[in-house]
């Protein structure tokens, strides 16, 4: 099912508005087949709506989105999560009246094959241990952090090729930002591709091998994630205020 | 007499039947954030469906049950698909009044198919009845108590153990994010309108047994009652809704015991009114807030209105001015006549309405409240007419803005549930007040309208009498629209948190409107009851409120002008085609539908 060639994602010339106002100009992004992709970018730079876009919740006016080589345009969410995109949206967004088991088993909502489910989810109990001792509770209870480990362990439950995360390290202790960091690398080991939003730049150029710098709707830089962090206009416009810090 | 057992048992029993509703109304609000209007037509048709079942075709009881929640399921199905579902990108309010109008829709074709007269619905079950302690209780007590039970542990098991069940709930805490797991929402929809449909039939033929008595009036009543028992019970809440209709079920039937058959209602509406003041998410709120409303702002189809210039208002004007000189009949001019008073319902409501962004469905109280002061001063206290109306007015304006006033604190949905029962409210407190208002025999022999001691009898001069009252009201709200007020006023409606934050007092601006509002509606209702020289407590209902509503959007929501050229279009319009009485509620719903799914701007747009 897998065409080996070309990108695993490509968003080609969008350009999106809300009402009147333009969101994207002409945006072009690409994630390669394995690879971890972030995008960067401030307030109002256009992120959350790219992820948006890549999940059918809001339609581009023109340009061309694909996934492994088949156009996602004019598909609905759904059928996008079917063709094997999962989402660990901004915020978490557990069904916070639902339990965390039953939170983790809507990621395989589109999945039929039950006794496979049910192997996934003791997989995911032995990825995030923490989760097993919360199975029964409410979801809306839980600490931001193992919210942040139920929405990934919930994402890879349809097992998915892709799993586009929105600011995923957004609210958490110190030391929960680097067990995310740490199981984002992980699943990305296991082979599924991974296309995240940040604002902490210096956290994601970490973990990711390529990124894109996102401003006011237009891409400004992009390129290997190494390179970018040495580049003195990121420096400048993301690290250099943590730098002067210290 | 019967015992207090009887009266709790009675009260369960009721319940249960309220949450049939209930329940419905739950799911949908769960996932959709709607408060379904048309339930209770469904629940009507259920009733109906249920009597050709029963008496025409002599289907055995189970079958009868089945085919009425086959058939009510196929009607939430064509309600969802052809009703809702394409209102899905509109604005906010949108889907509120597309279930009004097929609530309308609905209830007229069942009156026009069986008509408007009740009928008796046998249970065929025996009818005897067990001793239980203290008190009684029958077969069909029994088969309700059971329908109830299995229906909710059907949906439990619906809603806990199957697949479509699990995105059920999804869709309810989470409509995007359920979608971002592979949700179709659009089938999660589908199903809770066949569900809720399936109950609220089999709700209707039940309490048609219940009652041995169906009547098209059921229809709102019921809207009503699941209403108030699902907001009680925290809207969107399936467990609470129960609880919420199984606790109204008791309240009735304890108030009925001590206070008499006729206060039923008014525990209900008692009872929603409280909750939404002191616990505006239901009882079981705790953790579980329901999501806020969106603004108010994005209730109003946004639109550029069309500008009349000023000389064309000053012709029209001037054209109906002399038009009594002119040898029109009389029935032209009465039709006018009621225009004007059903105009000056629409400025009130248009002011509320659009520029407040309250959207009002108790309108009709304000009518009744100046009717009565109106009728009561003259005939009592032998006041000149002129001076009546215009304490009417006041009274309309001082004691309508105060009843309204709990609702000053809610937004969006909720203001227009609370006004729906403030509007019930009144009506039943006029219904039983009875050393005041006379109660049910309502006030006969009210002196014509007359002014500085000269009797208005001619239609010409009452013709005159009102197009000026509505002229001067129309200027006063255009002065007021063009002061700061105006501009505060639609600062409140299109987004209030930010009006607030801008030092203006919500509260008080409320106040202003309706205070304004209520003087022309009660001003309105004066006339109306010295020109019918007969009212009663249901000669301003529901009905009208609704059909205000639809002016106003016909007019376009804001627009005064807009306002008075919807009366006269819905007002005369059925006159020239010649549309027979019966099928006027009918055109007027099937216009509310139209205008909400092609031109919810209405004709004049929005201001």
């Amino acid at each position: 099912m897998t065409s080996a060639s070309g990108p695993l994602l490509a968003l080609t010339g969008v350009n999106t508005f809300y009402g009147q106002a333009q969101v994207h100009f002409d945006l072009s992004i690409t994630v390669a087949r394995g690879h971890i992709v972030c995008l960067l970018g401030g307030n109002a730079s256009g992120k959350s709506t790219t992820m948006k876009i890549i999940l059918g919740l809001v339609k581009p006016r023109s340009g061309e989105v694909s996934f492994d080589g088949a156009s996602l345009i004019g598909l609905t969410t759904p059928q996008i999560v079917r063709r094997g995109i999962a989402s660990v949206p901004e915020a978490r967004r557990l069904f916070a009246d639902m339990s965390v088991r039953e939170n983790i088993l809507m990621g395989a909502f589109v999945r039929n094959d039950r006794d496979a489910v049910a192997q996934d989810l003791d997989k995911m109990l032995t990825l995030f241990p923490k989760l097993g001792q919360r199975l029964s509770q409410r979801a809306g209870s839980l600490s931001g952090g193992e919210q942040q480990m139920a929405a990934m362990a919930r994402a890879l439950m349809s097992r998915p090729r892709m799993i586009v995360m929105d600011e995923p390290t957004m609210g958490l202790s110190p030391l929960y930002v680097d067990r995310v960091l740490e199981l984002i690398r992980t699943i990305n080991r296991e082979g599924v591709s991974v296309f995240m939003v940040e604002q902490n730049a210096s956290l994601a150029l970490d973990i990711a091998h390529e990124a894109y710098v996102l401003q006011t709707g237009r891409i400004v830089l992009s390129g290997p994630a190494r390179e970018l962090r040495d580049d003195p206009r990121i420096r400048d416009a993301y690290l250099g205020g943590a730098e002067a810090a210290t | 007499m019967s015992s207090w057992l009887d009266y709790t048992i009675n009260g369960l029993i009721v319940g249960n039947v309220y949450a049939l509703v209930a329940v419905g109304l739950a799911l949908i609000f769960g996932v959709s954030r709607l408060i379904n209007f048309a339930q209770g037509s469904i629940y009507l048709v259920g009733a109906y469906i249920g009597w050709v079942a029963v008496v025409q075709l002599h289907t055995p009881l189970p079958l009868t049950i089945i085919l009425v929640a086959v058939v009510a399921a196929l009607v939430g199905l064509i309600i969802e698909r052809f009703g809702l579902r394409p209102l899905q990108n509109s604005v906010r309010i949108a889907p509120l009044l597309a279930t009004i109008g097929i609530s309308f829709v609905l209830d007229q074709l069942v009156m026009l198919t069986f008509s408007p007269n009740p009928r008796a619905l046998p249970s065929q079950l025996p009818d005897v009845r067990f001793q239980v302690g203290g008190g009684t209780i029958g077969p069909l007590d029994l088969l309700i108590a059971g329908v109830g039970l299995t229906s909710a542990l059907l949906l439990f098991a619906f809603l806990r153990y199957s697949k479509l069940g699990w995105a059920v709930r999804a869709a309810s805490q989470d409509r995007d994010a359920a979608m971002q797991m592979g949700v179709d929402v659009n089938r999660v929809n589908q199903a809770v309108f066949g569900i809720a449909a399936a109950l609220g039939g089999v709700s209707g033929l039940l309490v048609g047994m219940y009652y041995n008595q169906i009547d098209t009036a059921m229809s709102l009543q019921a809207t009503l009652k699941g209403v108030v028992a699902e907001v009680v019970g925290g809207a969107g809440n399936v467990p609470g809704a129960v609880v919420g209709s199984l606790l109204l079920g008791l309240v009735e039937s304890y108030g009925v015991a001590v206070f008499g058959t006729s206060y039923r209602n008014l525990f209900a509406f008692l009872l929603l009114v409280v909750v939404l003041v002191l616990r505006p998410n239901g009882l079981f709120a705790s953790a579980r807030q329901a999501p806020p409303e969106p603004l108010t702002g994005t209730f109003i189809a946004p639109s550029r209105p069309l500008r009349i210039p000023r000389w064309a208002l000053l012709v029209t004007a001037a054209v109906f001015a002399i038009l009594p000189f002119f040898p029109v009949s009389f029935y032209v001019l009465q039709t006018l006549i009621n225009a004007w008073l059903l105009g000056m319902l629409a400025l009130s409501l248009t002011l509320v309405a659009g520029t407040v962004g309250q959207v009002s469905l108790g309108h009709a109280a304000l009518l009744a409240i100046g009717a009565y002061t109106s009728a009561l001063l003259s005939l009592t206290l032998s006041v000149p007419v002129g001076l009546a109306i215009i304490a009417g007015g006041l009274m309309s304006a001082a004691l309508g803005t105060l009843l309204i006033s709990p609702s000053f604190r809610l937004r969006g949905h909720y203001v227009s549930i609370a006004t729906l029962a403030i509007g019930e409210i009144v009506s039943l407190v006029i219904l039983n007040w009875e050393s005041v208002t006379r109660g049910p025999i309502g006030i006969s022999g009210i002196p014509p309208l007359s002014l500085f001691g000269y009797d208005l009898i001619s239609p010409a001069s009452i013709y005159w009498f009102s197009f000026v009252v509505m002229v001067v009201l129309a200027l006063l709200q255009g002065r007021l629209l063009g002061s700061h007020l105006g501009r505060s006023f639609r600062a409140i409606r299109d987004d209030d948190i930010a009006a607030r934050a801008y030092g203006l007092s919500l509260n008080r601006y409320k106040s202003l409107a309706f205070i304004f509002g209520g003087f022309a509606a009660g001003v309105s209702g004066g006339i109306a009851a010295h020109l019918y020289s007969y009212i009663n407590h249901e000669t301003f209902n529901t009905q009208q409120s609704i059909l205000a509503l639809t002016v106003v959007i016909l007019g376009g929501l804001g627009n005064v002008v807009g306002a008075i050229v919807g009366a006269v279009a819905l007002v005369g319009l059925p006159e020239v085609f010649r549309i027979a009485a019966e099928y006027r509620i009918l055109i007027y719903g099937i216009v509310l539908l139209l205008l909400v799914r092609f031109r919810p701007q209405g004709l004049l747009g929005t201001i």
